[in-house]
């Protein structure tokens, strides 16, 4: 009995180190940079991007388990001209994403970052892929009557909640929001939950974001209405969302932008990007990531 | 019912890299403190120091931090470790830091008349060490190693930071897509507790495995 129980114990464990064994592929993909990425990509087949799991922006499909949303669909359809065949999402958090970038973890961002200043000091942008406004997650009726970040900024006692690395934090510190006012999330959710259960007046996101996320919840949320658009130095504020690539990877960055110039505004690409939200006024315009990396 | 069919495929996943941490972490911290523990009494210079300087400097500094450097800022520096061997690196040197602190403390625990008595029958350093002290020290180690392997189990949640989906970042990815956190949440705990209580009943069978002596002539 104490033999047969043993070898009982034996094979569990023997099963359990087979479970966790690391499969081909686990142990593999340190970072690599230097040399020429978009020669190395086209030889491989395959692109590494970076992603934050962020609706509709770049997101891991629930039921399919597949890389989609605006950025990564644009990327496959702009990497397979450029011969590559196949995108790889790695998976990390939204801070994480420029350095993980730069070690080389993977390629490119394709998750829909915006162009700021600040970014391009650390990374190359392509050309931005859409343009759009701000909104407010805040509880149902809006008791604070948040309609704005200076709203929020004259409202006594009223606190903002935003997710780390996110633009919405300069947002608040440019219409000055003092930082003891400002509550940072790690993620969108964490932030939806923080308004649902009293901890911040607001959550500041994309129109899209907040479009996405309270499409999902079931508590008693709703996107503040009317909302008055941030207005920083004369100009309505709008992000851009646009691809990252590591300061050496000019040249990728430059054939990605080739075709992306001939992909933006098309019809293919808006039947592309429409079930993730995105419509013909978000397109970019004339931007360019040059004139936005210029900016305040 | 649905509920479970969609989020615990994908947990178990997560779960799976979890362990893969834990479990690996867990040897390699076995090891350094083993070796760093004995280092740190040693009566040699060359032993002591290097012991000493890594046990402080990782019980020293924060594990998120060691995570961020070693995975973000050495490839800058030409060495580069794929993801998961990062997570077990840092996981396992952080472990195996307090580790060596719980080998010292049990071999400092056994009385001094044991060396004494091992040195009047004859018995050299080594054979002390080896067949006196350790084999009463062992049994006072196992309690608090226990303790650091469930603390590593958790401390794994930090390995989200260097792209690896592990069962806290599965269960934010599930929750991103549904917004279910409180179930998610839930379950997500029961499953930790329940991996919680594996590996403790493994330390457990470990100590009733070396204290079967001490039953035997009780």
């Amino acid at each position: 009995m104490a033999r047969l129980r043993r070898l009982a114990l034996l094979v569990v464990l023997a099963l359990f180190v087979a479970w966790l064994w690391p499969r081909p592929g686990e142990l593999a993909g340190g970072a690599k940079t230097g040399g020429d990425t978009l020669a190395r990509i086209r030889e491989a087949g395959t692109v590494r991007v970076g992603f934050a799991n962020e609706a509709p922006f770049a997101y891991v499909d629930a039921e399919t388990g597949r890389l989609t949303g605006e950025a990564p669909e644009l990327a496959r359809l702009v990497f397979r001209q450029l011969g590559v065949a196949e995108i790889r999402g790695v998976l990390t958090e939204f801070g994480s994403l420029i350095p993980a970038l730069k070690a080389g973890r993977f390629d490119v961002i394709a998750a829909g970052m915006y162009i700021t200043p600040e970014r391009c000091r650390e990374i190359l942008f392509s050309d931005p892929t859409y343009a759009i406004g701000e909104a407010f997650v805040v509880p149902a009726g809006n008791p604070l009557g948040l309609h704005g970040y200076r709203d929020l900024r004259d409202t006594e006692g009223a606190t903002l909640g935003v997710v780390t690395g996110a633009i919405q934090l300069e947002y608040a510190r440019a219409v000055g929001i003092a930082d003891d006012r400002i509550r940072i999330f790690p993620d969108a959710p964490s932030a939806v939950d923080g308004v649902a259960a009293g901890r911040v007046s607001a959550y500041g996101a994309t129109v899209l974001t907040v479009n996405d996320l309270l499409s999902k919840t079931s508590a008693p949320l709703e996107r503040a209405e009317p909302f008055t658009e941030l207005v920083l130095d004369g100009e309505t504020v709008k992000g851009y969302g646009a691809f990252g690539f590591r300061r050496g990877d000019a040249a990728l960055r430059d054939a990605f932008n080739q075709v992306l110039r001939g992909t933006i505004g098309t019809e293919a690409h808006l039947e592309l990007v429409a079930p993730f939200g995105f419509t013909r006024d978000m397109l970019p315009g004339d931007a360019t990531a040059a004139a936005l990396c210029e900016g305040a | 019912m649905a509920f479970l069919q969609t989020h615990l495929p994908a947990l178990l996943d997560g779960l799976r890299t979890t362990l893969q941490l834990t479990v690996g972490g867990a040897l390699l911290a076995a090891a350094l403190a083993a070796v760093a523990g004995l280092g740190r009494r040693s009566p040699r210079r060359l032993c002591r120091w290097p012991a000493n300087v890594y046990v402080e400097v990782f019980r020293g500094t924060s594990a998120l931090v060691q995570l961020f450097w070693f995975y973000f800022a050495l490839p800058l520096f030409g060495v580069s470790l794929p993801a998961l061997a990062t997570g077990v690196l840092v996981l396992g040197l952080n472990s195996g830091a307090y580790g060596a602190e719980v080998v010292r403390s049990a071999i400092a625990a056994v009385p001094a008349g044991q060396w004494e008595a091992a040195r009047a029958l004859q018995l050299d350093e080594r054979q002390a060490l080896f067949r006196v002290i350790l084999p009463q020290a062992l049994p006072m180690m196992l309690p608090p190693a226990g303790n650091l392997l469930v603390e590593l189990l958790k401390n794994t949640a930090l390995v989200s930071l260097i792209t690896l989906s592990e069962l806290t970042f599965t269960a934010q990815v599930q929750r991103a897509a549904t917004l279910e956190t409180v179930p998610l949440f839930a379950l997500t705990l029961a499953i930790y507790f329940a991996a919680a209580q594996v590996l403790l009943a493994g330390v457990r069978r470990l100590e009733r495995h070396v204290t079967r002596h001490r039953r035997g002539r009780a």
